[in-house]
């Protein structure tokens, strides 16, 4: 390969590595409502910016061979093959290696940390998934309601289940879902940051996310984020629609 | 025909002697009245009994075995292909057309989708319906994705690329080929019992709760993973055993190496997903309880048994079209395959990995926090050999001489843009931080696209063009090759790149209906997607109407390398007058002096 190729490789790398890596500063996400979804929407970031250079020199390398190294002739005559030096496969595992080992390291098991945070909450909701609807469960309050309310800032500990199928609670704005399994209890902890409605985005909606049948894509329950003082109301409100002795 | 039809009748007359006529004599007896969900399971075995007898095993097999006159099979003329024919040249075909044409029905479901889902509400199909057709595309391009490369060309191209004069099980061979009918009459006939629409993984309880349909899916998932498992003996022996004089393990062509790799995984692994689903056909149908909540059974096993199979399973499918990328990469970069020991060695790491990596799938199931990590670490290792395969294609194009045939932009521009998608995208969904949110969204949807219609299916087209000349002794239309290529790689990427931003704002995999904020863009996608049809449609045909209008091939127009070239086209029976003699490595290009082989005979050698 002539000297010029080789530099206009190394450029076109830099170039393209630069442009990834600042394209993910751009902000392509959905609004995020939580503590859970600032650390993936970083995660997000951070692998963005790491896969960049590695996309670069793949795209370089098309590039400046599908541009400069066409074979003329039918078929063209065949290459030169330079010397295979043993020590590029070599480096090549080296770095790769090295690399993932990175990506492992972070964000891999740094994000699995950081999303788990704290595992203590002040607020626990249970959750009942059923065909083809959703039900959220104040125990301390003895409130039952079809809507999700939540009070920002508050570290809330979903505790889900089914009562059927398999079915997966998600909310979009908070980055983060699990499954609801009959028989088994499982557990979300999400610290709501930004208040937020169903009706001013749709981000903040609980979304069936695991096909649980015919009306799985409309298994859907409304989400409000709402300050402390309007959910302690709330959840009054619901007391007295309900009427004393009922969860 | 008549070996078909023949086929058919005993398999019918099975049927109704082991379906209904066992039910009927069990109620006469006194016993319980069958459900028909059981008579047909019970039914099927015997049915499949009869199909496999009519078609051919009964003269091919049994009549000798048993002492009786043996009559022959078709061997010639255009009646062996619908016949029980042990040339391996003519199953290489017979699984190419199949599920050549299994891919176009499968993707004409997906166009139904596409206009269910091109604006918001219902559109076209309601929501049951919609989860049928989801499910059939879903398991239709699975199986499409299993063979089309492996059997098809697997089948055709291995003896070949080995100087053998056939594979070492023809008999075999034949009968896995022979198990694809029923599975295609079965997940079609489910849509006469209710249909199945649990997507392609059956997840229970769901599929232990619906229509009858799910129990033709399980009969015709599991009948498909004995013709893989067939498949995958016959591959790994004809590759040990039958290799031309001289044709060692390291001058073995990578496809060859690809599909020994593939066939591993198949033979070592496919038992997991048949165990599985058999599990849910017995929790269905014999009131056991493996899965069953209410009945002390745990949903989650089902998820970690069939992941088990199911993630080896895409290596299975990828594999081979590693294979078919490097081939043609370095066929026509006029160049050896460059780092050719260290892309076999990511294949075997890529197999060895394979199955410690299965629970990446399962990070938002519920299954014990504690799991995430270990196989976070498992799953992103993998990008090592996996990045081997591309060391080998980068540097093949280094310093090539690139000759820019149809068959070299579907692998060379094509398969590599489309599995570099497909592979960074799925450091995301390997990453617990992020997969949370992105796990059963169109995230995945299109990261997995990426890698088997982006990676594979382009791979496939790359082999078809390139292949074509010696499957059909015919030559394509270059120009309408080429345009054909520019065609499904923009509207491929037009249709599968948004899709990523669809899953990161919350569109969810599997739905019929979504929020209207997402519309703009899903209408974008679905004029993209038909325009995708529309020319994987236009370069079927135009290869059909090439292979029986288009002017005759020479035996090696590529000047290509390998021994599948070295004969005529198509290959005479038994492919070769006498075992060739390799004396070098697979791809001596720029090496004056080197040859991969001498041909006994008068022939093109190189």
């Amino acid at each position: 390969m002539p000297l010029a190729d080789r530099w206009l490789a190394l450029g076109l790398w830099v170039v393209l590595s630069a442009a990834g890596i600042a394209a993910a500063r751009i902000d392509i996400f959905p609004p995020a409502g939580a503590r859970e979804a600032q650390v993936a929407d970083a995660t997000f970031r951070l692998l963005v910016r790491l896969a960049a250079p590695v996309f670069a020199l793949v795209v370089t390398v098309l590039v400046v061979t599908l541009a400069r190294r066409r074979g003329h002739g039918d078929p063209p005559p065949d290459a030169v093959p330079g010397p295979e030096h043993p020590a590029v496969p070599r480096a090549w595992f080296g770095l790769t290696a090295a690399l993932a080992a990175y990506v492992i390291y972070n964000p891999g098991l740094v994000g699995i940390h950081e999303m788990r945070g704290d595992p203590q909450a002040d607020l626990v909701v249970r959750v009942e998934a059923t065909s083809w609807y959703w039900e959220a469960i104040y125990p301390d309050a003895g409130v039952r309601s079809r809507e999700l309310v939540l009070p920002v800032g508050r570290r809330v500990r979903f505790e889900i289940t089914s009562r059927d199928v398999l079915h997966s609670f998600w909310i979009p704005a908070f980055r983060t879902k699990v499954d609801a399994v009959p028989g088994l209890r499982t557990v979300l902890l999400v610290t709501p940051t930004t208040a937020g409605t169903s009706a001013a985005h749709d981000a903040y909606r609980l979304q069936c996310a695991e096909l649980c049948g015919t009306g799985h894509d409309t298994m859907r329950a409304s989400v409000r984020v709402v300050d402390e003082e309007t959910f302690r109301r709330w959840l009054r409100g619901r007391q007295r629609a309900a009427g004393p002795g009922r969860p | 025909m008549r070996f078909v039809l023949r086929g058919l009748a005993w398999g019918a007359l099975g049927y109704l002697g082991g379906g209904p006529g066992l039910a009927a004599l069990v109620r006469w007896m006194g016993g319980p009245a069958w459900r028909l969900e059981t008579v047909l399971t019970v039914g099927y075995p015997f049915a499949l009994t009869g199909w496999l007898a009519g078609v051919g095993l009964w003269d091919a097999w049994a009549r000798g075995w048993f002492g009786l006159p043996v009559r022959p099979l078709p061997a010639a003329g255009w009646r062996r292909y619908l016949a029980f024919c042990t040339d391996h040249k003519v199953i290489g075909i017979q699984y190419l057309v199949t599920f050549v044409g299994l891919f176009l029905l499968a993707g004409a479901m997906a166009l139904v989708m596409r206009v269910e889902l091109a604006w918001p509400g219902r559109t076209l199909v309601g929501p049951a319906a919609f989860n049928q057709v989801m499910s059939f595309h879903g398991i239709v391009m699975i199986a499409v994705a299993i063979a089309v490369v492996l059997g098809g060309l697997g089948n055709y191209l291995v003896p070949l690329m080995i100087g053998a004069p056939d594979m070492a099980f023809p008999r075999v061979n034949a009968l896995s080929y022979w198990l694809v009918p029923p599975v295609a009459l079965l997940l079609l006939g489910a849509q006469l019992v209710g249909g199945f629409n649990t997507g392609w993984t059956a997840y229970p309880p769901l599929s232990e709760i619906n229509p009858a349909g799910q129990a033709l899916f399980i009969l015709a998932v599991i009948t498909f993973g004995l013709s893989s498992i067939l498949g995958g003996i016959n591959f790994i022996v004809t590759i040990a055993r039958l290799r031309a004089p001289g044709m060692t393990w390291g001058r073995l062509p990578i496809f060859v190496w690809s599909v020994f790799a593939a066939s591993v995984l198949s033979f070592t692994f496919t038992q997991y997903l048949a165990a599985a689903l058999l599990m849910v056909l017995l929790d269905r149908q014999a009131g056991m309880a493996f899965f069953h909540f209410a009945r002390q059974g745990t949903p989650l096993l089902y998820q970690h048994v069939f992941w088990f199979y199911s993630h080896p399973a895409v290596y299975i499918m990828i594999l081979p079209a590693f294979g078919v990328a490097l081939e043609v990469l370095t066929h026509f970069s006029r160049k050896p395959l460059y780092a050719y020991r260290w892309a076999v060695g990511g294949f075997l790491g890529i197999v060895g990995l394979s199955p410690l990596v299965w629970a990446h799938h399962m990070f938002t199931s519920g299954m014990r926090e504690g799991l995430h990590a270990p196989f976070l670490v498992t799953t992103e290792a993998i990008s090592v050999p996996t990045g081997l395969v591309f060391l080998s294609a980068l540097g093949t194009l280094w310093r090539g001489r690139l000759w820019l045939r149809t068959p070299m932009l579907f692998a060379g521009v094509g398969f590599v843009w489309n599995f570099l998608i497909g592979g960074l995208t799925g450091i995301f969904n390997a990453d617990v931080a992020t997969d949370l949110h992105l796990h059963d969204t169109y995230f995945v949807v299109s990261h997995f696209h990426y890698t088997i219609v982006g990676g594979e299916i382009f791979a496939l087209f790359a082999a078809l063009y390139y292949w074509f000349p010696k499957l059909t002794g015919r030559l394509y239309d270059e120009r309408l090759g080429r345009l054909h290529f520019w065609w499904i790689f923009l509207a491929y990427n037009a249709t599968f790149l948004p899709m990523f931003w669809l899953g990161l704002h919350g569109m969810n995999r599997r739905i019929g209906d979504y929020p209207p904020a997402l519309a703009g863009v899903n209408l974008f996608v679905s004029v993209a997607a038909f325009l995708l049809g529309a020319g994987v449609l236009a370069a079927v045909v135009s290869l059909g109407r090439a292979w029986v209008r288009g002017p005759r091939a020479a035996a090696n127009p590529w000047q290509a390398t390998t021994l599948e070239w070295q004969v005529p086209s198509p290959p005479p029976a038994h492919n070769f007058p006498a075992p060739p003699q390799v004396v070098g490595p697979p791809y001596p290009y720029g090496q004056p002096g080197l040859r991969h082989a001498v041909m006994p005979a008068v022939g093109g050698d190189r």
